[in-house]
């Protein structure tokens, strides 16, 4: 484990470090300095090694305080949606893991998987709207916490009716990552040997599902953690510019839009990190899990 | 093997006979692939059937509901939106077939050959894809058409796609180039060159119309969401993600304008998902 550890570790640092590189040539493009982009481009990554991530074109101020105003509406719709898309996918993948009712259920998973996120989420607002006449309601950013302290009910619908539908949106595709994840490793799990050897040994079905299977199934949910993730990005970067939530994904897109590098890099360099970080506690997650729980 | 002799395979998760899985599989496939000559044909005879050119304005009555005269109803400049999600299926369909055989090069076969690169550069390129297949691919094309330009979106597209499919072929390259007959190959002194050839052929052969059927699912949903948010098609050369994207405004009381061009692009995406045979909820 100590050394798988480290490699994992390692192949992260690695990534993180390409993912620097990345920002740094992002970063320097277009700049009208003197030197050649190579030269531009060094510079760019000395000052991220110290911390400085360039001005912001259009604002003036850092792009970093840009970017740190912005993320925590990012991660709130990210978490929320996750939290989503484990209450959908969880219990759907184990169910569907099973095979029979996944035949069934296919042909809608497929449809489901193949509609586009922005057009799931105008489907979600025409349904809010028109069928059940209720129309969403603008990005609030009060606190969920203060108003549960304060005891405040309104601020509090307002706050859940205002992720409601962005999280629904971004929930339903990070779903479909983890079902898939659940799914394959269910299947894998159930088909395993060792259980049909720990039942002739007299262990009671339950115990083996409990002791050997659920750990060999969370432990395939992890290994797949990076891909749940990069969908739940994914998702937000379009769920928040349909719902006008001011998160991370919208300043790179009006970055982009306006040629403001030193923050559309930045934005790259956090969401590709959060990425690679995932990818690392999911293999070394995984691995744990499965360690633990080797078959006798 | 079972106990009987007879061989299983799985069709999703539950095992069955292989020849019934291999029969389903082949089934749900050619399903995919028919959808998408069918989307094709039309493509072919968009002009023909279509009753109005392309952007043409007042054909009836602004936002008219669907009718026998309009099917897909008009939209807020009286455009027949049956006519203009024909063009905008065409200019879709056209761009996301070059977005995907840029995706098809520069990911699939350039991963593949990659693999037996010299001085294990291949390696190093496997590195740097793996780090922009970190970043969601939307944001990959974003930022390349905020590099260039617009008219740049379906090249966007296909390089967006391509380093996760450059991953996929990559690895998959790296068994085939580990495996026995690669072994044998080596040992009885046959060529670098004549084995990475030999692969080739047969990676062909077998994996061409998935890797291409997943590669323009994956560009169709890109091209069109980067239409969506302002940085694909430019009118008034409108895409089926430009279409929703203009009907935004209007589509809570007219649902016509929105619904019809989004049926279309899930049928696109639902095609390639079945010719591809990708598992339910699958990345493309």
């Amino acid at each position: 484990m100590g050394r798988f550890g480290l490699w994992q570790a390692g192949q992260m640092l690695l990534g993180l470090f390409g993912a620097v590189l990345l920002a740094a040539a992002v970063g320097a493009y277009g700049h009208d300095g003197a030197g050649s982009f190579l030269s531009v481009v060094m510079a760019r990554l000395v000052a991220m090694g110290h911390g400085d991530f360039g001005i912001s074109v259009l604002a003036g101020t850092p792009a970093w305080n840009q970017l740190a105003a912005r993320l925590p509406a990012t991660l709130s719709l990210a978490g929320t949606g996750a939290l989503v898309a484990f209450i959908i996918g969880g219990p759907l993948g184990l169910v569907l893991g099973a095979g029979r009712w996944l035949r069934a259920a296919a042909p809608l998973i497929q449809i489901v998987a193949a509609l586009p996120v922005f057009c799931a989420s105008l489907l979600l607002v025409w349904l809010a709207a028109i069928v059940f006449h209720w129309p969403h309601p603008p990005y609030t950013d009060a606190s969920l916490l203060s108003a549960l302290l304060h005891q405040d009910t309104k601020a509090l619908s307002d706050i859940l009716w205002a992720y409601a539908l962005p999280a629904l949106t971004v929930g339903a595709a990070g779903a479909a990552a983890v079902q898939l994840a659940l799914r394959r490793a269910a299947a894998e799990a159930m088909d395993a040997p060792y259980r049909k050897g720990l039942r002739l040994l007299g262990l009671p079905a339950l115990e083996i599902d409990r002791l050997y299977l659920a750990p060999q199934i969370l432990a395939g949910l992890l290994a797949h953690l990076g891909e749940i993730v990069l969908a739940l990005l994914s998702a937000t970067a379009i769920v928040e510019w349909v719902f006008d939530w001011p998160g991370a994904a919208v300043l790179f897109v009006k970055a982009a839009a306006l040629h403001d590098w030193p923050v559309a890099a930045l934005v790259l360099l956090v969401f590709a990190a959060i990425k690679l970080v995932a990818d690392f506690a999911g293999a070394v997650g995984a691995r744990a899990l499965a360690g633990e729980s080797a078959a006798p | 093997m079972s106990a009987t002799g007879k061989t299983y395979g799985k069709i999703s998760g539950e095992a069955v006979p292989l020849e019934r899985a291999t029969r389903l599989r082949a089934a749900i496939r050619a399903a995919g692939l028919i959808g998408l000559a069918l989307i094709a044909v039309i493509v072919g005879f968009a002009d023909a059937i279509a009753r109005a050119p392309a952007d043409a304005a007042l054909v009836g009555q602004p936002l008219m509901a669907p009718s026998i005269a309009f099917p897909f109803g008009t939209d807020v400049l009286g455009r027949d939106v049956l006519s203009e999600t024909l063009h905008a299926l065409s200019v879709t369909i056209s761009e996301a077939a070059l977005a995907m055989i840029i995706a098809i090069l520069v990911g699939g076969l350039f991963g593949f050959v990659a693999t037996r690169l010299p001085w294990r550069s291949g390696y190093v390129m496997r590195w740097a894809a793996g780090i922009f297949a970190s970043v969601p691919s939307l944001l990959l094309a974003i930022l390349l058409v905020g590099l260039s330009d617009r008219s740049f979106a379906p090249i966007a597209a296909g390089l967006a796609a391509a380093p996760f499919a450059f991953c996929r072929a990559f690895d998959r390259a790296r068994a085939l180039a580990r495996s026995q007959h690669a072994e044998y190959a080596r040992a009885s002194g046959i060529p670098a060159m004549m084995l990475l050839r030999r692969d080739l052929a047969y990676e062909f052969r077998d994996m061409f119309i998935g890797v291409a059927a997943r590669a323009l699912a994956a560009v169709t949903i890109t091209l069109s969401t980067l239409s969506f948010l302002g940085f694909g098609a430019v009118p008034p050369r409108r895409d089926l993600g430009l279409m929703i994207a203009a009907s935004r405004s209007v589509y809570l009381e007219a649902w016509w304008t929105a619904a019809f061009p989004a049926l279309v692009l899930l049928l696109i995406i639902l095609c390639a998902r079945l010719a591809a045979a990708l598992e339910e909820g699958e990345r493309p």
